[in-house]
C-alpha cells in the first residue's frame, strides 16, 4: 500500500529521515517494502519561458527555442514537440537533469544545432494528465498559472513527495489507510497522533425526500451508513487532492468520486456514491441475490448469482454486488446532481466467497475481506461530507441513514503482567506495558499483577493475552529479546526411521556414483500413459490435485518411474556421458482409498541410470548390495513390468515378496521418453524394506582349519538360469558347502547349440577339522546328481 | 709358501676381485671361488692337516678370520648388489601417474538433502527429534487446528492445492506439530522437514513444490528468549560464529507474537551487499510463540505450558550456501550439476 508521507505528516510528526522512518516501522511491526523519492526520480528541472522560436534549417518538424530559466543568459533548446509558442512557460529538463527511469539529460546537438536541455511533456517528468492538465505525451506540458523562471517545477506539478510502500499484516487491516500507518508511526516515534476534527456544515432535509434504504439481510450488513449531497456541482477536485490520489496511485477523476477515493485511503473504508437521479424509484435495497438472477457488472459482464451473495438493489433488480462492484447505471457524471455516499460494513467471509465464486477482486472487495471496521463507518461517512464542504462541492443533507442494528461490544481483555513476561522472555513493570498499550489507543487499568485493556473499535484483533504480549514485544522492541538456551532434560534427539533409512540409502548409493535427484510429486497423467501399463493398472487412475497449475503438474505420482525417465531423457539431450540417479520419495496410492481419506504414501526409492558402463548387470548387483546392507538377502527372479524390456527384468523376491524390480527399459517406452540410449531402471519398496529389514547378528570367526576347493563346469540348456543352478547348489550342498560361486559361461562349437557351459567354484570347509576327499566326494555327489535332476544341467566331460 | 703367505695371498686377491664385482653372477662364481667346496679357503682349511698338530689352532684361527672377513665382505657386495638390480626394477616400472582412467566417481546426495541433513545434525544435537508426516494431509491439521479456519483471509497467503474440500497438499510443515501435540505429551521438542506445496507458477525463485523444515517446543517454561536463543545457536552452527539472529514483528495465524527471522548477511557479513540489498541481513525464517488457541485446539492445556514454533525454507538455505541463482535448477536432474555437491 502506497502512502505519501506528505499525507501522514497531517496527522503526525514524523521528525526522522525516511529511511530512519522506514526501519523503525519495520522493526515495530509495520513492513515497509520500499521508498519511493520522487525528488529523486525528476532532478534539475526548472520552469522556464519561451522567448523566441525558430525554425531549424534541417528539419521540417523541429524548432529552436530561446528559453529564460532564470540564469544571467537563456538557453538555446531544440524541439520536436508541436505546441510550442512564445511567452508559455514549460518544464525545462536542464543540462545534469534527471528524469524517471534514470535518463540523463546531457549537452547535445540535433541534425547540427546545438541544444542545451529538453523542454518536456507530462509524462517525461512523470505528471499524469488527472495531476496537471496537459496534452499528454503529444506535446509540451504548458503551465496555467505565472511562476518565475528558474522555479522548480515539482511542488508546483505535485511531484515532490516521498512514497512509502507499505507491507500491512493480515491481522491488521486497520492499518490499511493513512489514519492507520500514521497511528502506528506516531508510537513508534513517541509522537502524537492527531486525527483531524471533523465537523460537517449541513442544510436542513430529511434523508426519505430522497432515498428509501431497507437493509433485509443485516447478517451480511452490520452497518449501512448513507447521506446525501444536493446541488451538486462536479468539476476537478484541488491541486492537493489530486496530488494525495496520483502519489497513492490512484486516478483522479472528479471532485465527488476523488472524495470517496480519498475517504477510502484515509480511513480505509470503502465508499459508493451514487448519482440519486439514476436509482430507480429511489430505492436502495440491500439483499441477498435471488435464485437465477444476474447481474450485469461495471465491467461490462454478465455474472451469474447465487442465493449467499448480497446485492445492492433496487425494487426489481440488482444493481451492484455490495461490497464488490457497483452498477453501471448510477455513476456519477458532469451531470449528476444529487449524490448519495453510501459508507457500509459487509461480512468479510461471505465477500471473500462472493469474490471466489465470480472470480472477481476489486480493490473495495479486498478491504471488506480483510475486515472493515463497522464501529467506525459514520465517522468515514462524517469525513467525506466534512471534504465536500471544503472543496464546495454541493450541500450536505442534515439527516443522516445509519442502520447498525448490534453495534459490537467493547472488547475488554484481562492478563497478567507476570504470564506476558514469562512469554516474551522479559521482566518488564507493568506500567511500562500500560504505557504502551495506552499509546496504542487502549484504555488500560493496572491493579497489581492484573492489566485491564479495553482495545479500541478499529484493533479488532486484540483478543486476549498473547495479543496483548505482542503489543507490548513489538512496541517495546524486539531488539530486547534475550539469547537463552533451553532448560529441561538435555537427552539427545534422534531421526526416525524413515529417515535413518534414507540417510543410509543416501550414503550407500553416493558411494556407488549415483546422484540423487528430485523431482515434484506431481507429474502429468500422460507421461504414466507413456509407460504402456495394462489398462486396469491403477497407477493410471492416479489422485488428481483438482485445482493444478497445468496438466503437466496435475496428478500425484503413484509411480517414481516417469519423472526419473524423464530425467534422464533430458541428460541424454544434454549430451551427458553418463547419468546414474535415485530418487527418493513417496508414491500415493490410492487404490483402497475411499472419499475423504488420505491416500497410503508409500516410500520408494527409483534409481534410474544410462552411460557406457551402466548395464543390467551393474544395476541389478547395486541394489542388491543396498538390499544386503540392511540384511535382506533375495533370489533373482525373471520378471518384467510392460515398460521393462521382457528379456532383461528381474524381480528380487525376499521370501515370497517382491521387494524390489530391475530391468532395461522397454525399446518402445525409450522411444515415447526420448531415450536414446538403453537405460536401466529400478524400483525399491522402501516400505517392505523398513519391515525386512535384519539387524546385525554376531560375524564368523576366522576359521582354524583349511578349505577344500572344487570346480566344476556344467553343461544345461541355454534356457536355464545360473541362478537357479546356484540355488539348487547351495541347496544340497550341506552344511559342509561355505561358498558357491559362478566364474565363467562358455558358449561355442564344443557345445551344441542351445546349450552353455557354466564353471563353479565351490568351496567346502569343516570348522573343527580338516576335510577329506571322503568327506567331499558324497556332497559333490549329491549336488551333481540334484542339479542333473533339477536343472537338466550335467557335468561336462 | 707358508700357511701364512697362501692365507694373504688368497685374501688380497679377493679383495682385489670384490671390487671388479658388478652383479649378481658376478658375486656367486666370486663366492664359490673362495667359500665353495673347491673354494681356495676350503682347500687351504683342508691343507691344514699337514701342519704339525700344535700350529693347527692358529692357522685354524687365522683361515676363520679372513673367511669370516670375506664372507661379511661379500655379504656386504650381496646387499649393495640387490639394491641396485632393485633400483632398477623400480625405474623399469614407473608409470605415469598423471594418466587418466575412465572411472566412476562417488556420487552425491541432493543439496537439499545435504542442508537438510546437516539441520538434523544440528537439531538432534540439541534434543530435538526428527518426525515427518504425509505429503497429502487433512485441511484440520494444515489449517483449522493451526488457527486458519475456512475462509480466513490468511490462508490467501498460503495458495494452496486441493485434492478434496477437506484435503490439501500441505501447504506447510506445521501439520506435523498438530500431528505431534495431539498424539504425544509435552514436553516435546521436534523438527520436522519435508515437501511442502504452494500454487506458486515456476521462476528462478519460487516453485511449486519446494522444502521445509519446522521446529516446534512445548513446555511448561519456555519464553521468546529460548527461541532467540535456539535460532541464534542454529544460525552459528551453520554459518560460523559471526552470524546472528535479528527478530522482526509479523504476523502467522499459528504464534502469538510472530517474528520473521534475518540472519546476518552470510555473503557479506552483515556490511550489506547485492545477495542482502544492501541490508546486511536476509530473511530466513518465520517464527514465533505458539498461539494459546492452537495449544488448547491440539489438547495441550495453554495455562500450564507455552510452546515456540519456526519454519525454514531449505531451498533459501541451500541457494544462499551454494550461491545457486536459480531454482530450477534444484529439480531438474542435470548430472553437471548434481555432481558438484559433497558433504561438508
Amino acid at each position: 500500500m502506497k502512502v505519501p508521507m506528505q499525507w501522514m505528516r497531517q496527522y503526525t510528526e514524523i521528525p526522522v529521515s525516511a529511511e530512519a522512518f522506514q526501519n523503525a516501522m519495520i522493526m515495530h511491526g509495520t513492513g515497509v517494502e520500499g521508498l519511493e523519492d520522487q525528488n529523486e526520480a525528476v532532478q534539475n528541472v526548472v520552469v522556464g519561458r519561451i522567448l523566441s522560436v525558430r525554425k531549424h534549417e534541417n528539419s521540417d518538424h523541429m524548432v529552436i527555442c530561446s528559453v529564460d530559466v532564470g540564469e544571467a543568459e537563456p538557453l538555446q533548446i531544440v524541439t520536436g514537440a508541436p505546441n510550442v509558442h512564445e511567452g508559455d512557460l514549460v518544464p525545462v529538463a536542464k543540462i545534469g537533469a534527471v528524469l524517471p527511469g534514470g535518463i540523463k539529460i546531457k549537452k547535445g546537438k540535433l541534425r547540427g544545432v546545438e541544444s542545451c536541455g529538453m523542454c518536456c511533456s507530462g509524462p517525461e517528468i512523470g505528471v499524469p494528465d488527472y495531476l496537471y492538465p496537459s496534452v499528454g505525451d503529444k506535446g509540451l506540458l504548458i503551465f496555467h498559472e505565472d511562476y518565475a523562471p528558474g522555479s522548480d517545477v515539482r511542488p508546483i506539478l505535485g511531484v515532490d513527495d516521498t512514497i512509502v510502500d507499505f507491507e500491512i499484516l493480515a491481522n491488521r487491516p486497520d492499518c490499511l489507510s493513512v489514519w492507520g500507518v500514521a497511528r502506528e508511526a506516531a508510537v513508534t516515534l513517541g509522537t502524537k497522533f492527531n486525527k483531524p476534527e471533523i465537523k460537517v456544515e449541513t442544510v436542513p432535509g430529511r434523508m426519505s425526500d430522497f432515498v428509501h434504504i431497507d437493509v433485509q439481510d443485516t447478517d451480511l450488513c452490520p452497518r449501512y451508513c448513507a447521506r446525501i449531497i444536493k446541488n451538486v456541482k462536479i468539476g476537478p477536485s484541488p491541486m492537493w487532492m489530486r496530488k494525495a490520489l496520483a502519489a497513492s496511485g490512484v486516478r483522479a477523476i472528479n471532485n465527488i468520486v476523488d472524495i470517496t477515493n480519498y475517504v477510502m485511503l484515509e480511513t480505509g473504508h470503502p465508499m459508493h456514491a451514487f448519482d440519486m437521479a439514476k436509482v430507480k424509484d429511489q430505492h436502495i435495497i440491500v439483499r441477498r441475490a435471488n435464485e437465477g438472477e444476474t447481474i450485469v457488472t461495471l465491467d461490462g459482464k454478465e455474472r451469474a448469482l447465487t442465493t449467499d451473495m448480497l446485492m445492492i438493489a433496487d425494487q426489481t433488480n440488482a444493481t451492484g454486488i455490495a461490497g464488490v462492484m457497483g452498477g453501471e447505471e448510477s455513476e456519477i457524471t458532469e451531470e449528476t446532481t444529487t449524490v448519495m455516499f453510501e459508507i457500509a460494513a459487509f461480512d468479510r467471509t461471505n465477500i471473500r466467497l462472493t469474490t471466489r465464486a465470480l472470480g472477481l477482486r476489486t480493490e473495495a472487495s479486498g478491504r471488506f475481506e480483510r475486515g472493515v471496521c463497522a464501529a467506525t463507518c459514520r465517522e468515514a461517512a462524517d469525513r467525506a461530507c466534512q471534504l465536500v464542504n471544503l472543496l464546495g462541492a454541493g450541500e450536505v443533507i442534515e439527516d443522516v441513514y445509519d442502520c447498525y442494528p448490534n453495534p459490537r461490544g467493547e472488547q475488554v481483555v484481562t492478563a497478567s503482567v507476570a504470564r506476558i513476561n514469562a512469554r516474551i522472555g522479559l521482566e518488564l513493570p507493568g506500567e511500562k506495558m500500560a504505557e504502551i498499550l495506552t499509546a496504542l489507543d487502549m484504555k488500560v487499568t493496572l491493579d497489581g499483577d492484573t492489566l485491564t485493556a479495553i482495545a479500541p473499535d478499529f484493533r479488532e484483533d486484540i483478543e486476549n493475552e498473547a495479543d496483548l504480549s505482542e503489543e507490548v514485544l513489538r512496541i517495546y522492541g524486539y531488539e530486547h529479546i534475550h539469547s537463552t538456551l533451553l532448560r529441561g532434560e538435555t537427552a539427545p534427539g534422534t531421526r526416525n526411521e524413515h529417515m535413518r533409512i534414507n540417510d543410509k540409502i543416501g550414503r550407500i548409493l553416493s558411494g556407488k556414483g549415483l546422484y540423487e535427484i528430485r523431482n515434484f510429486s506431481f507429474i502429468s497423467p500422460k507421461l504414466v500413459e507413456k509407460l504402456g501399463l495394462e489398462p486396469g493398472d491403477p497407477r493410471l487412475k492416479p489422485l488428481e490435485v483438482t485445482n493444478p497449475l497445468g496438466e503437466d503438474t496435475s496428478v500425484m505420482r503413484a509411480t517414481l518411474v516417469p519423472s526419473m525417465l524423464g530425467t534422464l531423457s533430458l541428460n541424454q539431450s544434454r549430451n551427458n556421458e553418463t547419468a546414474m540417479l535415485y530418487e527418493i520419495g513417496p508414491v500415493f496410492d490410492i487404490t483402497d482409498r475411499k472419499p475423504g481419506e488420505l491416500p497410503h504414501e508409500q516410500p520408494t526409492l527409483c534409481i534410474g541410470a544410462y552411460g557406457e558402463k551402466v548395464d543390467f548387470y551393474l544395476i541389478r548387483d547395486i541394489v542388491l548390495d543396498l538390499l544386503a546392507r540392511f540384511g535382506v538377502s533375495c533370489e533373482i527372479v525373471p520378471g518384467a513390468e510392460p515398460y521393462h524390456h521382457p528379456g532383461r527384468a528381474a524381480r528380487l523376491m525376499a521370501g515370497e515378496t517382491c521387494i524390489a524390480s530391475v530391468a532395461e527399459v522397454h525399446p518402445d517406452v525409450m522411444a515415447t521418453f526420448e531415450l536414446s540410449r538403453r537405460s536401466v531402471i529400478a524400483e525399491i519398496n522402501l516400505e517392505l524394506l523398513a519391515k525386512l529389514r535384519t539387524k546385525m547378528g554376531h560375524v564368523h570367526n576366522l576359521p582354524k582349519f583349511p578349505a577344500v576347493t572344487r570346480d566344476i563346469a556344467l553343461v544345461m540348456d541355454e534356457s536355464v538360469t545360473v541362478g537357479s543352478v546356484l540355488t539348487c547348489i547351495r541347496k544340497h550342498g550341506g552344511a559342509m558347502l561355505e561358498k558357491a560361486e559362478m566364474f565363467d559361461i562358455y558358449r561355442g562349437a564344443q557345445l551344441l547349440t542351445g546349450k552353455k557351459s557354466v564353471a563353479f567354484s565351490l568351496t567346502f570347509r569343516n570348522a573343527e577339522r580338516t576335510l577329506s576327499d571322503d568327506d567331499v566326494n558324497p556332497v559333490m555327489q549329491k549336488i551333481l546328481t540334484a542339479c542333473e535332476r533339477d536343472c537338466g544341467a550335467s557335468l561336462r566331460v | 709358501m707358508d700357511m701364512h703367505e697362501q692365507l694373504q695371498r688368497i685374501q688380497e686377491e679377493a679383495l682385489a676381485q670384490l671390487e671388479s664385482v658388478k652383479d649378481k653372477a658376478g658375486l656367486d662364481a666370486l663366492r664359490l671361488k673362495l667359500l665353495g667346496k673347491k673354494g681356495d679357503l676350503t682347500l687351504l682349511l683342508r691343507s691344514m692337516g699337514q701342519l704339525p698338530a700344535e700350529e693347527r689352532p692358529k692357522a685354524g684361527q687365522m683361515i676363520n678370520a679372513v673367511r669370516e672377513k670375506l664372507t661379511e665382505q661379500l655379504n656386504e657386495l650381496d646387499g649393495k648388489i640387490r639394491r641396485l638390480e632393485q633400483q632398477k626394477k623400480l625405474e623399469r616400472e614407473a608409470i605415469d601417474v598423471t594418466e587418466p582412467r575412465a572411472h566412476t566417481p562417488i556420487g552425491s546426495m541432493h543439496p537439499v538433502s545435504l542442508v537438510q541433513d546437516q539441520l538434523c545434525d544440528v537439531f538432534t544435537g540439541m534434543g530435538f527429534d526428527v518426525v515427518e508426516g504425509p505429503e497429502v494431509e487433512l485441511d484440520l491439521f494444515n489449517f483449522e487446528l493451526l488457527n486458519l479456519p475456512k475462509n480466513h483471509p490468511a490462508r490467501d497467503a498460503q495458495d494452496t492445492f486441493y485434492i478434496e474440500d477437506n484435503i490439501v497438499l500441505r501447504t506447510h510443515t506445521s501439520p506435523v506439530q498438530a500431528r505431534t501435540m495431539l498424539s504425544r505429551k509435552p514436553p516435546i521438542r521436534i523438527v520436522c522437514p519435508g515437501r511442502v506445496y504452494r500454487a506458486d507458477e515456476v521462476d528462478a525463485t519460487h516453485s511449486p513444490v519446494f522444502h521445509q523444515m519446522e521446529g516446534l517446543v512445548i513446555d511448561e517454561d519456555v519464553t521468546m528468549a529460548d527461541l532467540k536463543g535456539t535460532l541464534d545457536a542454529f544460525a552459528k552452527a551453520l554459518y560460523g560464529e559471526d552470524v546472528t539472529t535479528r527478530f522482526r514483528p509479523s504476523f502467522f495465524p499459528f504464534t502469538e507474537p510472530s517474528a520473521e527471522v534475518d540472519l546476518t548477511c552470510v555473503n557479506c557479513h552483515g556490511k550489506g551487499c547485492r545477495v542482502c540489498k544492501g541490508t546486511g541481513w536476509i530473511e530466513v525464517l518465520g517464527a514465533g510463540m505458539v498461539n494459546p488457541k492452537v495449544l488448547d485446539m491440539c489438547g495441550i492445556d495453554s495455562k500450564k505450558y507455552k510452546g515456540f514454533a519456526f519454519g525454514v525454507g531449505l531451498e533459501r538455505i541451500v541457494m544462499l550456501r551454494y550461491g545457486i541463482t536459480d531454482m530450477r535448477a534444484l529439480y531438474e536432474g542435470d548430472v553437471r550439476f548434481l555432481s558438484q555437491f559433497r558433504e561438508d
